[in-house]
């Protein structure tokens, strides 16, 4: 079955050249471009996995969304692959954590851009680990 | 609307309050008054005043306290001295009080309007050199996100849509083109990498570095670096060795900054490397100090330069110029060799190569 994938990004430049790249390698991928219609996507539909970027809006607006991911016992399941520019900021924004911050169950980070093959790997691995995941409980 | 500016007026002759609310009639100001100093200060903290007039001479609690009480409150307050003993001395030493000016009783109309007036315009100066001050610090802070949605989100997206063209157009490109979008990725990626080092000696507070710090051994940050500049040496054909000393002793440090001076050192190595050569990053201990050594075979920094790499924005004059400059990577290298209470030094000749040495105090048992 088609993996249907939720891109949440303000930037529809950097977004189609994501989107270009899984609709070639056969996945179905949504777009919203700001964090409020992002949420609602969420809450109304059903994705295999999430392309959350942090630094939209004003600020860290992509926080805010992981930081609901992790209160909701529901999408708190599905995985997320967060793309961001900004890696120290991250780290900045949780001191004290390590710099790839644990928002979900099955999270992953990777900096903007990001080359195919690596993209591919981890969004294959991502929704594998949530299958998996699932199915051993 | 604006709000009107607010003037205060401490002293004990009425007659004067009065005088001075009859001259300020009509005029764009609010005007409050205390007759002694203790209620005028408990006015100042109620009122908030722009300016206030204070008596030297008064019963109670002399004008000298209360000037000094108000820049206890508030010490943008702007505050003129009425002198009614118009002796140059008390004058001048209320100004060296804070006071911004005074005024010699008695006083005419225009007089006392001119340096109402003065001390108004005086404090609107004030508050806005705050503000200002408040904004460049802002700006500073900010700059770091600012540089990087400005600059860094369009290179990003541009990179990401040539990645998707490459990923597209794969079965269809001939060598030739695949080596012109190539040629784009590598230089976009410098781009973004410099982009990135300009971030670095922004945003962080290397001095903050400090209350961080923990032991670990040299490996940890040599070895993260190595996997970091792995690509690039790639690229180049570039082999890179590490000789690690056995049984080290742990150094006391931050990891991530530090594996930043050895990716900025390394990058500078393979930059000005020609294809093919080689790299070698060696650390030993001797006495106290862990000495870590890179060194390469490449074009060399000529002895006029040699001062100048660590200062940042400095590409040497002389040397080739096909490679990219660099130079504020190893600024950042020195300031965080600096943080560790460590150094970093330089020894190179032309033609035959150069190594960075940085040395580090192992970490107190």
């Amino acid at each position: 079955m088609t993996k249907k994938i939720l891109m949440i990004d303000d930037d529809p430049d950097f977004v189609s050249g994501i989107k270009a790249i899984l609709d070639k390698a056969g996945f179905e991928v949504e777009v919203t471009y700001n964090p409020k219609d992002g949420l609602q996507a969420l809450q109304t539909k059903q994705y295999d996995l999430l392309l959350l970027d942090i630094m939209m809006g004003r600020g860290a607006e992509g926080i805010m969304i992981a930081r609901k991911l992790r209160k909701d016992a529901k999408l708190r399941e599905m995985p997320v692959l967060i793309i961001t520019g900004m890696r120290e900021q991250i780290a900045f924004l949780f001191p004290g954590e390590p710099v790839h911050p644990r928002f979900v169950e099955v999270d992953e980070l990777v900096e903007k851009p990001v080359e195919p093959k690596l993209l591919l790997e981890k969004v294959d691995s991502l929704i594998k680990a949530a299958e998996a995941k699932k199915a051993g409980k | 609307m604006e709000t009107k500016s607010k003037i205060l007026i401490i002293d004990d002759e009425e007659v004067v309050l009065d005088s001075c609310a009859q001259i300020l009639k009509g005029s764009d100001y609010q005007l409050a008054t205390a007759t002694d100093g203790t209620s005028g200060l408990a006015l100042v903290k109620q009122y908030q005043p722009d300016l206030i007039f204070i008596d030297l001479k008064m019963p109670g609690i002399s004008g000298f306290e209360v000037l000094e009480k108000i820049h206890e409150i508030d010490s943008t307050i702007v505050a003129v001295v009425i002198t009614g003993f118009a002796t140059v001395s008390s004058a001048v030493d209320a100004m060296k009080a804070g006071a911004y000016d005074f005024l010699p009783k008695p006083f005419t109309p225009d007089e006392f309007r001119m340096i109402t007036h003065r001390g108004i315009e005086r404090r609107k100066l004030v508050l806005e050199t705050i503000a200002l001050r408040r904004e460049k610090d802002m700006l500073r802070e900010q700059f770091a996100s600012i540089v990087s949605h400005e600059l860094k989100a369009p290179l990003g997206a541009v990179q990401q849509n040539l990645f998707a063209l490459e990923f597209d157009l794969s079965d269809l490109l001939n060598e030739e083109q695949k080596g012109k979008i190539g040629r784009i990725k590598i230089r976009i990626d410098e781009l973004l990498q410099m982009i990135n080092s300009w971030l670095r000696v922004i945003s962080v507070d290397i001095n903050k570095l400090k209350d961080g710090f923990v032991q670990l051994p040299i490996s940890t940050p040599i070895s993260k670096a190595l996997e970091s500049v792995a690509s690039l040496a790639a690229r180049k054909n570039i082999e890179i060795t590490s000789e690690l000393g056995e049984n080290l002793h742990p150094i006391l440090g931050d990891s991530l900054s530090l594996s930043e001076v050895f990716i900025n050192i390394l990058g500078n190595s393979i930059k000005y490397s020609s294809d093919g050569t080689r790299v070698v990053i060696k650390a030993e201990e001797h006495g106290n100090i862990i000495s870590v050594s890179i060194k390469d075979s490449g074009i060399g920094i000529s002895q006029e330069d040699l001062p100048h790499v660590f200062e940042g924005f400095y590409r040497g004059k002389s040397g080739q110029e096909a490679a990219s400059g660099y130079g504020i990577g190893l600024a950042v290298a020195r300031q965080i060799v600096e943080a560790h209470a460590g150094s970093i030094a330089v020894e190179s000749e032309v033609g035959q190569g150069t190594t960075f040495i940085v040395n580090l105090p192992v970490a107190a048992a």
